[in-house]
């Protein structure tokens, strides 16, 4: 029992050892929770409701602090205490969007709480003019003129105080934004650097500069305070450059640390899942969200994007009716039943969705692209053409946007001229097999088959998502009548289709199998050639020629003549595994322990 | 709630998923600048005290200031001050009160403005473009909602102060503070090198507003008309893109600014941006291009062939055969299947095109497409192939006389449809053609003729002379053609002026290129200066492939550098012969025949010349012909029969007295004395033919220096100084003799070769 007590003894010294770790780690997330808590109180104060929403979520994932933990409200300056009227005053105003009527009362006081507010009343009151003239403007041409007049005096004033050094964490943040709406992008990453440094906990400034950052050398470039929430950033913009393997290593380790229960993180992840297309992982974590938070409307258009690609109706419509439900005047909302009822084939209310959603925010990229699919499906071509124009004026990068009027002008049947469409698509996903496998079907309607040929190859290379290119390839060597490169597509075709367990495409398996049978009867390699036969008789198109197969090969067998042992034939089954091709999987001549 | 919703926002006005370019369905509307011109109308049709000259020159004034885009209100006071002082003074004080007054006043001003043309009298009646450009102001003016017009009166306050606020005279308070915001925005930016820049964008906004729809039509009209008739004139590349690029940031749905962006592209040869602009501008036209459903002669369907076939011929002035082609093919199916002709027709002329260009022959292609075209009723496709049958049927040795009467008859056409264009292309291709033909009395004569014609193209935009093609050609042939008589001076006026007309980055530069440096090849080497010739041979060579061998094999053998020079001219044959250059062909052979002298083997270029003439003779090209009579006439007098060569020298005589440039007919001369010596050489009426001779040999001299061509002048002179030896007469030969010795001198140490034809 010694010996037992021992051992005992021993567990206790571990989880003790355990518990001082996760003590010290919770200390850690006490200090956050605190610094949480201040930083939503000055935020809503000043009337900067989205980092507030931010800072908020994350502090309603970590434990509830006990009473005499809670942080102290922030010290009254002598200024606040003078100010304290009109800042309430105006305060209320702002908060009924009297940003005019709030700048008023605010533009005599000294504190710098109220000095942001009037800066911030300010600058609200001349983007809410400027939204308003957008409707009113003189003329069409006219419309992108219109501007935010306020920005401009609102620069000179900020930029002063920034030369003397008088603008704390807030102020620096709306100069930044007042720079950045000036499209003085240089400068206002700058000054976004200094106001993380200023203010660390306020997640506009660094969710600003996420959205100016375009690559990762300028990432790094950058000198940015050492705080927690800078994992918090870096994870982010990991997402946005899609560097998502990083991104996801982030969010993993944020988790670890106690942060389990955001449902920003758990959004933050299924979003890069979906990026990478590892669409299981993705919609466990979008239940999971929906579950933890069952009104939320965000990121619901990329879930349902997930559910469209894996044709779950049900789930669709559970999640379109429950959105509706919560608001249905959100972009997320529209595209969401968009998706639904594209997924049920009714193509005119898809479309008629989506252009909601654009009527609610007509810069909404994928909104665009997706109505083009709509009226691709609706074959109503020029109207395709110009959604996906529009979205490739919104976002020049949207590889989407480029395949589809590539799609387009190639079922108006014009393959040279939407070989360009592809071309940009191809540069801008320059692994993605798709384009590849497009851009290699042009190539064929135009006879020029040698490129074809290399697009077919480098799709498979680069892997194939929907197993097609090589069978293309076969196909086209076997017009060419080179026959041994066609038989040796076959094998990896017919490889690749096995190994991968799940059986697609019953005509094209056979297909190849007929072609293979019959190529390695002219070469006489009669075992080969029988089993292939044997596999064609497993389908119902190929069966007959199976048969037939068997029979020639066993006619042939008994007058006698060898099968052949050339060795120089190409690409058999067997020499397959120590050629130099990409081979992956099972033995190829293994194929009778796959049940098709 | 949903339909207020709905109103509040952005509405793209969608119908069938098409967005409609223009939303509001209103070309033009009113600005501060729209309004300074109205103040003018109403001023001049309300004022009686202007003279008749300042009131033609506002007249004259209205359609740029209507059509033009806004100017800011000093340059628009100053160009009216410009006709009349008063008037500008009248119209500034009106404005003044408007802007110092209420809204009222502006409001007040548009109640009465269409009074003075509601008379039946009036001058702007309601249909005139003064009385159309008032009523669509009015039009659009009314259409404003309260807030629109309270933004305008605010826009106006603001047009105003910016001019003038600044300014002593008028009595406006300019907001102080505003004011010192502006002086101290322009501090930091001298603090500030980015900043300043932005800044200075800042600037210049106000001067690039956007053009309402009109002003973008007239702006692009007038661009597009100058690149192809006068690319001077228009807008610098950089600059005109970035007026387009304005222009399409304002308005994305401009279609039309993506194709001059497409054409301007191609002024600077930028394949990329010309590709991008020329299918994004058919991506839209598709858009606008009538219901989506439509695939017939209008509309939709049409725009996808005009699309496959303009990239076609993207590629085609690229130099990417095998993109057009294929292009070509997918524009032609595609106008098959729709059983569209006119766009077939198109097709087959730009397949004809590109045969040519590949350099295969492509007669019968031009012949179906002129019949068909013919049958269509095209008539400038119909021409336009004529045009380029008429240039293969020249270089494939037609007869001349069917030629010119296919030319005469397209001319015909042209003058019933007022093709003036291909009235330019058909003269300048009759200069060419004649000048091949060694006709340079008729070249020059047809030259003229373009050069005087008055376009039948009305004179527009302030563009008085077509800077085309043709133009150019026909001046790079009027320089050649001075230079071959001597007279260098005239020729580099001409090429001054060509220098002028077509700057060294517009299209057609490489012309009146290639001809100067022909020019100044051929006066090196007659100079005997080949050191300097050579040079040429690399510039020429860059851009005449063919040209620049053949000038390298006449450096070359000028250097005595023998067998490379033959080597150089094999190749060259080879290629001419492939792409069946024949002038070239003619050409390499006599200087072929040139390099046996050398090596004196005079039999075996017989064989050549004599093959040389055929070919000549076959395509009608008389220069090239009576060069090689000259060549063979040489070759016989070297090989000993003088009488023949005598013989059928007389043949080529009078065309080259008639038609040759100055330095063939001094070598004539030259040959013929040569010959009569000869003949002369046994005979007793020695004396008679020796005194021929030398008269002969007289006039030859006279050519040699007026062409500058020292190095046959010395020999000109030796062999006068010889004949008048043998004739007797000392102090002449000692003159000629005293000639030589001086030209002699300043020639480089003579290469003891023989003296050639």
């Amino acid at each position: 029992s010694a010996s037992r007590g021992r051992l005992e003894g021993g567990a206790t010294a571990q989880q003790y050892e355990k518990m001082a770790a996760l003590s010290s780690e919770f200390g850690d997330l006490v200090q956050i929770k605190k610094q949480l808590i201040s930083v939503i109180s000055l935020c809503k104060e000043r009337g900067l409701v989205h980092s507030v929403k931010w800072a908020s979520e994350l502090a309603f994932a970590l434990k509830p602090l006990p009473m005499s933990e809670l942080p102290p409200p922030a010290p009254l300056t002598e200024e606040d205490v003078e100010d304290l009227d009109a800042l309430g005053l105006a305060k209320s105003y702002f908060d009924l969007k009297e940003y005019d009527r709030a700048a008023y009362f605010l533009r005599g006081c000294r504190s710098k709480k109220a000095y942001f507010l009037y800066m911030y009343s300010r600058y609200l009151s001349g983007e809410k003019k400027k939204d308003d003239e957008t409707v009113d403007s003189l003329g069409p041409l006219e419309k992108g003129q219109v501007r935010n007049e306020a920005l401009r005096e609102l620069r000179v004033e900020l930029s002063k105080k920034h030369r003397t050094g008088e603008l704390d964490g807030f102020t620096l943040y709306l100069y930044g934004v007042v720079l950045r709406k000036l499209d003085l992008l240089k400068e206002a990453v700058d000054v976004f650097v200094e106001a993380t440094h200023a203010l660390p906990l306020h997640w506009g400034a660094w969710l600003e500069l996420c959205n100016l950052i375009t690559n990762i050398e300028m990432l790094k470039s950058l000198s940015l305070p050492d705080c927690w929430i800078r994992d918090f950033f870096l994870a982010h913009m990991y997402t946005e450059l899609q560097m998502i393997k990083e991104a996801l290593q982030k969010y993993q380790s944020l988790i670890e640390a106690g942060f389990s229960k955001s449902t920003y993180i758990i959004s933050q992840i299924a979003v890069a899942y979906h990026n990478i297309r590892d669409i299981d992982q993705a919609l466990s974590l979008f239940n999971e969200l929906r579950e933890q938070d069952p009104y939320r409307i965000e990121n619901m258009d990329t879930f349902s994007n997930l559910l469209y690609v894996r044709s779950m109706k049900p789930e669709l419509s559970y999640l379109a009716h429950n959105l509706v439900e919560i608001d249905k005047y959100r972009v997320e909302t529209c595209c969401v039943i968009g998706n639904y009822y594209s997924l049920r084939s009714q193509h005119e209310k898809a479309a008629l969705y989506f252009q909601r959603a654009l009527k609610l925010n007509p810069r909404c990229l994928g909104a665009w692209t997706l109505m083009g699919h709509e009226y691709m499906e609706m074959k109503n071509t020029s109207a395709a053409i110009q959604a996906y124009r529009h979205a490739i004026e919104v976002n020049k990068r949207d590889y989407r946007a480029w395949y589809g009027l590539g799609q387009t002008y190639e079922i108006l049947k014009m393959h040279f001229y939407c070989l360009y469409y592809y071309r940009r698509a191809h540069q801008l996903r320059p692994n993605d097999s798709r384009m590849l496998v497009a851009l290699g079907e042009c190539y064929e309607k135009l006879s020029q088959l040698s490129e074809a040929k290399k697009c077919y190859w480098r799709a498979y290379s680069v892997g194939d998502v929907e197993r097609m290119a090589l069978l293309k390839l076969a196909k086209l060597h076997e017009q060419l009548n080179e026959s041994d490169e066609a038989a040796h597509c076959y094998i990896i075709y017919i490889q690749d289709i096995f190994s991968c367990g799940e059986l697609l495409e019953h005509v094209e398996v056979s297909t190849a199998l007929r072609y293979l049978g019959q190529y390695y009867f002219k070469n006489k390699r009669y075992d080969e050639a029988s089993l292939c036969a044997q596999r064609c008789c497993d389908y119902n198109d190929a069966r007959e020629e199976g048969k037939a197969l068997l029979r020639q090969i066993s006619q042939v067998r008994d007058q006698g003549e060898a099968s052949s042992a050339d060795v120089s034939l190409p690409c058999v089954f067997g020499s397959l595994s120590n050629n130099n091709t990409p081979v992956r999987r099972v033995s190829p001549l293994d194929l009778s322990s796959v049940t098709p | 709630m949903a339909s207020v919703h709905e109103s509040l926002y952005f509405n793209p006005m969608m119908t069938n998923g098409v967005v409609h370019a223009n939303v509001f369905g209103i070309k033009d509307w009113v600005t501060p600048y729209k309004i300074s011109v109205l103040v003018l109308l109403d001023e001049m049709t309300i004022s009686k005290r202007m003279t008749l000259l300042e009131r033609r020159r506002l007249n004259k004034l209205i359609l740029p200031l209507q059509q033009g885009p806004d100017l800011t209100l000093r340059h628009f006071l100053k160009t009216v001050e410009e006709c009349s002082a008063e008037t500008a003074f009248a119209v500034k004080l009106r404005l003044h009160m408007m802007v110092v007054g209420e809204l009222k006043d502006m409001e007040s001003f548009f109640d009465t403005l269409p009074n003075p043309f509601s008379d039946a009298e009036s001058e702007a009646s309601k249909t005139s473009v003064v009385g159309l450009f008032m009523r669509h102001m009015l039009l659009a003016y009314n259409k404003l909602s309260f807030s629109q017009v309270y933004k305008l009166y605010t826009a106006l306050q603001r047009y105003y102060d910016d001019c003038l606020g600044s300014q002593p005279g008028p009595p406006t308070a300019p907001p102080v503070d505003a004011d010192m915001e502006l002086s101290e925005m322009e501090l930091t930016s001298t603090e500030d090198g980015a900043e300043g820049k932005m800044d200075k964008e800042d600037d210049e906004a106000p001067r690039r507003c956007p053009l309402s729809q009109k002003q973008a039509e007239y702006f692009l009209a007038r661009q597009a008309y100058l690149l192809k008739n006068d690319e001077n004139k228009a807008l610098k590349p950089a600059a005109l893109q970035e007026e387009l690029n304005n222009m399409l940031k304002f308005n994305p749905d401009f279609a039309e600014a993506h194709y001059l962006s497409y054409l301007n592209s191609m002024r600077v040869q930028d394949v990329f941006i010309s590709t991008h602009s020329l299918l994004h501008y058919f991506d839209r036209l598709i858009l606008t291009g009538g219901d989506g459903k439509s695939n017939g002669d209008e509309g939709y369907g049409r725009s996808l062939r005009y699309a496959a076939l303009n990239l076609a011929a993207l590629h085609c002035r690229f130099g990417h055969y095998q993109q057009a082609e294929l292009a070509l093919q997918e524009a032609i199916r595609i106008a098959q299947e729709s059983n569209d002709h006119v766009c077939l027709q198109h097709c087959l002329s730009w397949l004809y095109t590109l045969e040519q260009m590949k350099g295969s022959d492509s007669s019968v292609l031009t012949e179906d497409s002129v019949k068909m075209a013919a049958h269509f009723g095209l008539p400038y496709l119909a021409s336009l192939g004529i045009q380029s049958l008429v240039q293969q049927g020249a270089t494939g040795g037609k007869a001349a006389n069917m030629l010119m009467d296919a030319l005469k008859d397209t001319d015909i056409l042209h003058w019933k449809h007022s093709l003036s264009e291909l009235i330019d292309i058909s003269l300048a291709q009759t200069t060419s053609i004649w000048r091949m033909y060694g006709k340079s009395t008729m070249a020059l004569q047809c030259a003229q003729v373009l050069l005087n014609m008055n376009s039948l193209e009305q004179v527009d935009f302030g563009v008085q002379q077509n800077n085309t093609e043709a133009f150019a050609v026909v001046l790079c042939h009027l320089a050649e053609l001075h230079a071959e008589q001597g007279l260098f001076g005239a020729s580099s006026e001409i090429l001054k002026h060509l220098k002028e007309r077509f700057p060294p980055h517009t299209q057609h530069a490489k012309l009146w290129m290639l001809c100067d440096l022909k020019i100044q090849f051929e006066r090196a080497m007659n100079d005997g200066k080949y050191h300097l010739a050579e040079p040429h041979v690399a510039a020429i060579a860059a851009l005449d492939q063919m040209e620049g061998l053949y000038r390298k094999g006449l450096v070359m053998k000028a250097q005595n550098q023998t067998t490379d020079a033959y080597r150089v001219l094999q190749r060259l044959q080879l290629l001419c012969e492939k792409t069946k250059c024949t002038e070239m062909i003619i050409r390499v052979m006599l200087t072929t025949a040139e390099l046996h002298w050398e090596s004196s083997g005079f039999s075996t270029a017989l064989p050549l010349l004599l093959q040389a003439l055929v070919l000549a003779r076959q395509h009608h090209l008389q220069a090239l012909a009576s060069e090689t009579i000259l060549h063979l006439a040489f070759s016989q007098l070297m090989l000993g029969v003088p009488e023949q060569a005598l013989n059928i020298l007389h043949e080529a005589m009078e065309p080259i007295l008639a038609h040759g440039a100055l330095l063939d007919k001094g070598r004539a001369l030259l040959l013929v004395a040569k010959c009569q010596m000869a003949v002369s050489g046994g005979r007793e009426d020695r004396r008679t033919g020796l005194e021929q001779a030398v008269q002969t040999l007289d006039e030859a001299a006279a050519y040699f220096s007026r062409m500058g061509c020292k190095d046959r002048l010395r020999d000109t002179h030796y062999l006068q100084a010889r004949l008048h030896h043998a004739l007797g007469h000392t102090a002449q030969r000692n003159e000629c003799a005293l000639l030589f010795r001086m030209v002699d001198q300043e020639l480089p140490p003579a290469r003891y070769g023989l003296p050639d034809g």
